[in-house]
C-alpha cells in the first residue's frame, strides 16, 4: 500500500478553552474522496484548514503528500499550499476582478513576486487559465467582473481558479451551501469529474447526508470536533447514518437536534426506508 | 456622580469660552470697529480686478501642479504605511505601532511648518518646499483612511490566495489591493479638495501660486486688497469645481454617490437629481474556443478604465511640467541637516512660560469661537431642523444658510486674514466662529432631525405649545450629541487657530513661523508641535470621556 496523501494523527486543535478537534486521526488514500460530514461548529472546517497549514494543531501532527507540516519552512509550505487547491462555501474570489483575473491568481504560488492585472501574467499561464474556464463551462463569462455571476458560476470559477494550481489535493469547504440545488448538483458533478478525470484526492466537507451519499466514497463524521464515523458509502443509506450518530448522542434531545440538522427531507427518508 | 462631573465639566468649558471672550478683549463694538475699519479698506482699495489671463492662466497651472504632485506623493507613501498598519495586512505588531505613530505625527505637523522648514533646502521659489509639505502632511490622513479600508475588506480572497501558496506581497496586490482600490481613490480625491483649499495659506509660507499671488496683493496696503480679493475669488471657484469634477469622478468611476454637503457635492447631486449611481453590466463572450478568448473584446468598461488610467496620467505628467519641479534647485547638503535639526525639542531662548502662554491664546480663540459658534449654531440649527422649524420654508431658509456658511469659507477666510494681520486675535475668533457655524449648525440639525418623534407627538397630543415641545423634548435629548459635536468643534479649533496663528502672527503661531525659518530653532518646532498635539488629545480625551458620561 502507498503512502497516504494526507495522514492526520491525534490532533487536538484549542482555541482559548474552546476544543475545536479532539484527538482526530484521519488517513486519506490517493484518489480517494472523502466527505467530512458534521453540523456546524462539529470541526470539518478546522480539520480542512489544517490539512492546509493554515492552522497549526495544539497537539498531533498533519502530514500532506509526503511532508510534516509543522517541520515546513514558510517557503516550502507555500509551495505545498500550491499543490492543494481549496473551494470555499462563499467563494472568495474579488469581485471587482474580472472572471479570468481571479482563475490566474491560483498560478501565484509558481511565480515570484506579486502580479496585478492580466498584462502581468505570461501567455502560457493565460491559456491555461482558459483552457480551466473552458473546462468548467464558463469560457463564455471570461472577461466579466467575477461579482456579477451568480452563485453556481462564481464557484465553477473558484474551481478552475483552484485547477489553475495543478493540485493533487482537492479541500472543499460546504461547496454548496450557498448554492440553490440545480447549482448545488452541477458543482458537485464537476467536482467528480474533475477528481476522475485527473486522479484528484477530495476531502470535502457537507452537513447534509444525502449529498454525502451521493457523492462521497467514504463519509468520515464529526461531532465536537472528534471522528464519531468512518465508513464507506456502498450500500450505506440515511437510516444507518443517522442511527450511528444516534449511538453516539448523549440525549434524545441531541439527537433531535441532530435530526433538524442533518435530516433536511425527514418525510422523504421515511419512505425510502420503507421500501429497502 | 460621573454624570454631576461630566455637567460640571461641561459648566467650566462654557465659563473658559466666555471668559476667553473677554480675556481676548472681544466685545461687539470691537467687532463694530472691525468692521468698520474693513469697510474703510474697501473704499481705498483698487477695483477688485483679476491678473491678466496669461499670468492668471500660470497661477492656477502652478496651484493645481503643487497640489497634484503633494497628493501624489502622499498617497504613494501612503500605501507602505496602511500595509504595515492595517491589522490583516502587517507583519508585525510592532510595525503596526510604527505605522500608526507616522499618521498620528504627519497629521499633527501643520503644513505651513512644514512649507517654511524646507524653504531652506530648495532655492527661493521653488515649488518642491510645497509639494514635500503637502506629501508629508496628508500621510496623516490618507494612510489612515487607506488603513481603515484594508481593515474593512472581505477578508475570504486574501485567505483563498494564502490557502492556494500565495506570499504576503501576492496577497495584498492580488486579493486586497483590487478591492480597496475604489475608496483609496475616493481618499486621494478628497484629500485633494482639502489640499487645494489649504494651498491658498500655503502661500504665506512662500510657496508660488494662487495663495503667494495673494499674499503679495494684500501685503499692498490697502490699494492691492482689490486684486487680493480677485485672486480670492479665483481659488474658491477653482476649489467649487475641482470639488465637482472629483464628486463626478467618484460617482461615475466608482459608483459612489456625491456624499458630503460641501457646495460642490451640493452642486452635483442637484444636477444629477440625486439618482443613484448606477454600473453597466461589463464584459462579453468572445467566440470561439480558448484562443481566441485570449483576445480581450473592447468592452465599454474596458474602455472606460484604460481612458481613465490614461486621464490620470496625463494629468500627473501635465502637473509635473506646470509645477515646474526642477530637483537643481534641491540644496543637497541642507536636506539632512534640515531633517536632524527638528530634533530634540527644545526651548530655545524662551520658557515654557512663554510657549504655554501662546499656546493658551491659542486655546482661548479655539474656545471664544466655539462659544460663539455654539450660540449662533443653537439657533440657526434648530430652525434648520424639520422637526423643530414652524414650516418648510423656514427649515428651507436656515438650511441654505448653513450651506453659504460652509460653502464660502476660503472667501471668507481671505478677507478676514486681511483682519487678523491687522487686528490680532479677534478677527481670528469671528473667521473661526463664521466657519464653525456651518459645521456645528449642520450637525445641530441633523442630530435634532435623528431624535425619534414619539416624545414630541406625545407632548402634541397633550396640548403643548411648539417651544414647550421644544425645551420638554427635543432639547433635552439633543444636547448630548451637540456636547460631543461642539468638543469636536474646539478639536478642528485649535488645529486651525495654530495654522491662523501662524497667518497672524498671533499665539503659538506666532513661535511657530520664528522657529521654522531658522534651521537652528526647529527644536522649538518640535516643541510647539508636541504642545499641539498633547492639546488636541487632552480634548479628543474629554469628548470621549463625556461622551461616556451622557450616553
Amino acid at each position: 500500500m502507498t503512502a497516504p496523501v494526507v495522514s492526520v494523527s491525534g490532533v487536538t486543535k484549542e482555541f482559548g478553552t474552546t476544543r475545536a478537534l479532539h484527538e482526530v486521526d484521519l488517513r486519506v488514500e490517493q484518489g480517494e474522496v472523502v466527505v467530512l460530514l458534521g453540523r456546524s461548529g462539529s470541526g470539518k472546517s478546522t480539520l480542512l484548514r489544517h490539512l492546509d497549514g493554515l492552522e497549526r494543531p495544539s497537539a498531533g501532527a498533519v502530514e500532506v503528500l509526503g511532508e510534516d507540516l509543522a517541520a515546513l519552512r514558510p517557503a516550502a509550505l507555500r509551495a505545498l499550499r500550491g499543490r492543494v487547491g481549496m473551494i470555499f462555501q462563499r467563494f472568495e474570489l474579488v469581485g471587482s476582478l474580472t472572471v479570468v483575473e481571479n482563475v490566474l491568481t491560483g498560478a501565484l504560488a509558481r511565480l515570484r513576486g506579486p502580479r496585478l492585472g492580466l498584462w502581468s501574467y505570461p501567455r502560457s499561464l493565460k491559456l491555461a487559465a482558459l483552457t480551466h474556464l473552458e473546462r468548467v463551462g464558463l469560457l463564455d463569462k471570461t472577461y466579466q467582473r467575477a461579482d456579477q455571476l451568480s452563485g453556481g458560476e462564481q464557484q465553477r470559477v473558484a474551481i478552475a481558479r483552484a485547477l489553475m494550481q495543478d493540485p493533487r489535493i482537492l479541500l472543499a469547504d460546504e461547496p454548496v451551501a450557498s448554492l440553490d440545488p440545480e447549482s448545488s448538483d452541477q458543482v458537485m458533478r464537476l467536482i467528480r469529474e474533475i477528481a476522475a478525470d485527473d486522479g484528484l484526492t477530495v476531502v470535502c466537507s457537507l452537513h447534509q447526508v444525502d449529498l454525502a451519499l451521493d457523492w462521497g466514497d467514504r463519509i468520515v463524521g464529526l461531532r465536537r470536533g472528534a471522528v464519531v464515523l468512518d465508513t464507506t458509502t456502498d450500500g450505506l443509506n440515511r437510516a444507518q447514518v443517522m442511527e450511528i450518530y444516534g449511538r453516539v448522542a448523549a440525549s434524545t434531545a441531541e439527537l433531535m437536534a441532530i435530526e433538524t440538522e442533518l435530516g433536511d427531507v425527514v418525510a422523504g427518508t421515511t419512505v425510502r426506508d420503507g421500501q429497502t | 456622580m460621573g454624570r454631576l462631573a461630566g455637567h460640571g465639566a461641561v459648566l467650566v468649558m462654557l465659563a473658559f469660552g466666555v471668559y476667553s471672550l473677554t480675556t481676548l478683549d472681544f466685545s461687539w463694538s470691537d467687532v463694530a470697529t472691525s468692521v468698520r475699519q474693513a469697510a474703510k479698506v474697501f473704499t481705498l482699495m483698487d477695483p477688485v480686478s483679476l491678473p491678466p489671463p496669461g499670468d492668471l492662466a500660470y497661477l492656477i497651472g502652478l496651484t493645481l501642479g503643487i497640489v497634484v504632485l503633494g497628493t501624489l506623493v502622499a498617497a504613494l507613501i501612503s500605501i507602505p504605511v496602511a500595509y504595515v498598519s492595517a491589522e490583516n495586512t502587517t507583519p508585525a505588531g510592532w510595525l503596526r505601532v510604527v505605522g500608526r505613530a507616522i499618521g498620528v505625527v504627519t497629521r499633527a505637523v501643520p503644513d505651513v511648518v512644514l512649507a517654511l522648514a524646507f524653504s531652506l533646502t530648495f532655492a527661493l521659489g521653488s515649488s518642491l518646499p510645497g509639494i514635500l509639505a503637502i506629501g508629508i502632511h496628508s500621510i496623516g490622513m490618507i494612510s489612515k483612511l487607506f488603513a481603515d479600508a484594508v481593515e474593512q475588506i472581505d477578508r475570504g480572497p486574501q485567505l483563498a490566495l494564502r490557502a492556494a501558496g500565495g506570499s504576503r506581497a501576492q496577497e495584498f496586490w492580488s486579493a486586497v489591493f483590487p478591492q480597496v482600490l475604489p475608496s483609496w481613490i475616493a481618499t486621494v480625491l478628497h484629500r485633494f479638495d482639502i489640499n487645494l483649499r489649504g494651498s491658498a495659506i500655503l502661500g504665506y509660507a512662500g510657496v508660488g501660486g494662487l495663495g503667494y499671488a495673494m499674499k503679495v496683493a494684500f501685503a499692498d496696503f490697502p490699494q492691492g486688497y482689490g486684486r487680493g480679493l480677485g485672486i480670492a475669488a479665483v481659488i474658491f471657484v477653482l476649489c467649487v469645481v475641482l470639488e465637482i469634477v472629483s464628486s463626478t469622478i467618484r460617482r461615475n468611476l466608482l459608483g459612489i454617490d456625491a456624499v458630503g454637503n460641501s457646495l460642490g457635492r451640493r452642486i452635483v447631486r442637484t444636477a444629477t437629481g440625486n439618482r443613484p449611481a448606477r454600473r453597466r453590466p461589463s464584459g462579453g463572450a468572445p467566440a470561439g474556443g480558448v484562443e481566441a478568448a485570449l483576445r480581450r473584446p473592447w468592452t465599454r468598461s474596458r474602455v472606460r478604465d484604460l481612458s481613465w488610467t490614461g486621464a490620470a496620467v496625463v494629468v500627473v505628467v501635465a502637473s509635473y511640467w506646470l509645477a515646474d519641479v526642477d530637483f537643481s534647485q534641491v540644496t543637497w547638503q541642507y536636506v539632512l541637516p534640515t531633517v536632524q535639526s527638528f530634533w530634540p525639542p527644545n526651548l530655545g531662548s524662551h520658557t515654557l512660560g512663554d510657549f504655554l502662554q501662546a499656546l493658551l491664546v491659542t486655546v482661548e480663540v479655539a474656545f471664544g469661537a466655539a462659544v460663539l459658534s455654539l450660540v449662533l449654531s443653537v439657533v440657526v440649527g434648530s430652525l434648520a431642523a424639520r422637526n423643530v422649524a414652524p414650516n418648510g420654508a423656514v427649515r428651507g431658509v436656515f438650511r441654505t444658510i448653513l450651506v453659504i456658511f460652509r460653502g464660502v469659507p476660503e472667501l471668507v477666510l481671505a478677507i478676514f486674514l486681511i483682519m487678523i494681520t491687522g487686528l490680532g486675535d479677534q478677527a481670528g475668533v469671528v473667521a473661526l466662529a463664521f466657519g464653525g457655524v456651518g459645521l456645528l449648525g449642520k450637525l445641530v440639525a441633523d442630530s435634532f432631525e435623528e431624535l425619534p418623534p414619539g416624545p414630541e407627538r406625545a407632548l402634541t397630543a397633550a396640548g403643548a405649545t411648539r417651544g414647550q415641545r421644544f425645551l420638554a423634548a427635543t432639547w433635552p435629548r439633543g444636547v448630548p450629541s451637540l456636547i460631543g459635536n461642539s468638543l469636536y468643534l474646539v478639536d478642528t479649533n485649535i488645529r486651525a487657530a495654530t495654522v491662523l496663528g501662524i497667518v497672524g502672527g498671533s499665539g503659538i503661531g506666532f513661535y511657530l513661523t520664528n522657529a521654522s525659518t531658522v534651521l537652528t530653532l526647529h527644536g522649538q518646532v518640535t516643541t510647539l508641535v508636541i504642545m499641539v498635539v498633547l492639546t488636541v488629545l487632552a480634548v479628543e480625551g474629554i469628548a470621549a470621556w463625556l461622551r461616556r458620561v451622557f450616553r
